[in-house]
């Protein structure tokens, strides 16, 4: 399908549940349990705003994230109920992706984490993930890339689906670079080496910002490029969260990346189903 | 290499060894002590200026903040013998309650440390309660209060409005950080201010310290 045209992917989650009345704080990956109706009502809305395909609600549920949270025990529950709350809702045409998401813990001289735990943690998640039935594997927001080389390692290790990987950069008076320093030239390097099948950005800066990285990216690979921004920094407004990127100018300039290079498209914190239909409308595929 | 040359290269190398040699030979040859910290001070600013232009990221900046904290160490106890403290100011920092993140917090702990003042982590996920007793434990200069989530911010503003039900506002500089947080946003809710990153983070405190 990548070949033939503009994959579409979905938009945010965690502000939608919020939005619902997810409580300060709490995991959004708890509601896959406790409120999978509103997660599938989400997931639905992304399917009929054209997304081809829907991430599950396990960014936060490998073993490392939720033990900061104190619900480490649950797993296993977390990431099967997810897998299955987006299958209620999925068309035949549409895809399941396994969402992997950062441990939230550093290695030093950040914090005390070790290759070894990074590893460990993602092969349980994504082995759960893969029996789930996840149609591909799509690991992001990824901030360091010695994390990302585990998290794709373990992918690999389970499942024979393909892995898709997306890294957070930043923008600095240098160019763009994760928060560890790791420079786009060294991820897309690494992660292709690795044996992924799309390489890309996503979350920490918005669409206009993210333009110009998906042609650096470009230089460095052939690989199919995803590109996810953020709909804008969030304000707090009269106690509301408010994204300042419209939906419309969201759409431009995803249709700017899609001429830069990039082939699988979509959104990530502040971005809602409205963001991916316009994409859809503007990208005419 | 000059002493202040030696002390920049153990900074910006992070070498935590170095630094530490580097200050227990000017305390065994009976050196200037304050001359050397000021060596060591500008070398740490040295990293934060690199931080800011893009040169430095998290990994490097955080071992040359630890570099600085092994030389402080050495010097700690002879400081304190004398009349005069060296600490810039006490502060108490945390991440507020229902938010695990703190590598942002965590980096403007090392920087201010490194820089003199004296820290007090509170870690993440702290309820407003804890930072109030700690500060007023601690007779704190400064709160830190950090949040990463438009949904836990909140929280900031709470912690101010308890510091004035309690008629202690006036008692602390409160700071608050993470990446949702605007001017605006301070401004609304009364606080002290606000930084774009842990080094601009220190040349306020200071200068809300007046120092």
């Amino acid at each position: 399908m990548i070949e033939e045209r503009v994959v579409l992917l979905d938009g945010a989650m965690g502000s939608l549940l919020i939005n619902q009345g997810l409580p300060p704080g709490t995991p959004p990956d708890m509601w896959n349990i406790s409120k999978p109706e509103i997660v599938q009502k989400v997931h639905q809305g992304y399917f009929n705003a054209g997304s081809d395909v829907v991430l599950t609600n396990t960014f936060g549920s490998s073993g490392l994230k939720l033990m900061a949270h104190k619900h480490g025990s649950r797993i296993e529950d977390y990431n099967v109920k997810a897998v299955e709350n987006v299958r209620k809702v999925c068309p035949e045409e549409g895809y399941i992706a396994g969402d992997i998401g950062p441990s939230g813990v550093f290695l030093p001289p950040v914090g005390h984490g070790t290759i070894k735990a990074f590893e460990e943690n993602f092969f349980e998640q994504a082995e759960i993930l893969a029996k789930a039935g996840v149609d591909l594997f799509f690991i992001e927001t990824m901030i360091d890339l010695k994390e990302a080389e585990a998290a794709v390692k373990a992918a690999k290790q389970v499942s024979k689906v393909p892995v898709f990987a997306s890294i957070s950069y930043q923008k600095t008076k240098r160019g763009y670079f994760t928060i560890m320093g790791n420079s786009v030239e060294e991820c897309v390097s690494s992660l292709q080496d690795l044996g992924v099948d799309a390489v890309g950005a996503n979350c920490t800066i918005s669409s206009n910002e993210m333009i110009d990285l998906i042609s650096e990216i470009r230089q460095f690979t052939d690989l199919p490029i995803i590109a996810k921004p953020n709909a804008g920094k969030p304000q707090l407004v009269e106690g509301k969260t408010i994204y300042q990127t419209t939906a419309v100018d969201f759409a431009k300039d995803i249709k700017q990346m899609v001429e830069n290079g990039a082939r699988i498209v979509g959104g990530c914190c502040g971005s809602n189903p409205e963001f991916i239909e316009e994409i859809n409308h503007l990208i005419k595929r | 290499m000059s002493f202040p040359e030696k002390c920049k290269e153990a900074i910006l190398a992070g070498d935590i060894n170095l630094s530490k040699n580097l200050a227990q030979e000017t305390v065994t040859n009976n050196l200037d002590i304050n001359a050397a910290i000021d060596a060591f001070s500008l070398a740490i600013r040295e990293a934060g200026n690199l931080f800011e232009e893009g040169e430095f990221f998290l990994p490097e900046l955080m071992r040359s903040a630890e570099a600085m904290k092994a030389a402080m160490a050495v010097f700690e106890p002879i400081i304190s013998e004398g009349k005069e403290s060296r600490s810039l100011g006490r502060v108490v920092i945390g991440t507020i309650e229902g938010d695990i993140h703190d590598i942002g917090k965590t980096l403007v702990a090392s920087m201010l440390s490194a820089e003199g003042f004296d820290v007090h982590d509170l870690g993440a996920d702290v309820p407003i309660s804890t930072f109030i007793d700690k500060a007023l434990e601690i007779n704190a200069d400064i709160i830190c209060i950090s949040a990463l989530l438009t949904t836990t911010m909140i929280g900031q503003k709470r912690l101010i409005d308890t510091l004035k039900e309690k008629n202690i506002r006036d008692k602390f500089k409160v700071l608050i950080g993470g990446a949702p947080v605007s001017k605006q946003w301070t401004e609304e809710i009364g606080a002290d201010g606000t930084a774009e990153n842990a080094v601009s983070a220190v040349k306020l405190a200071k200068n809300l310290l007046a120092l």
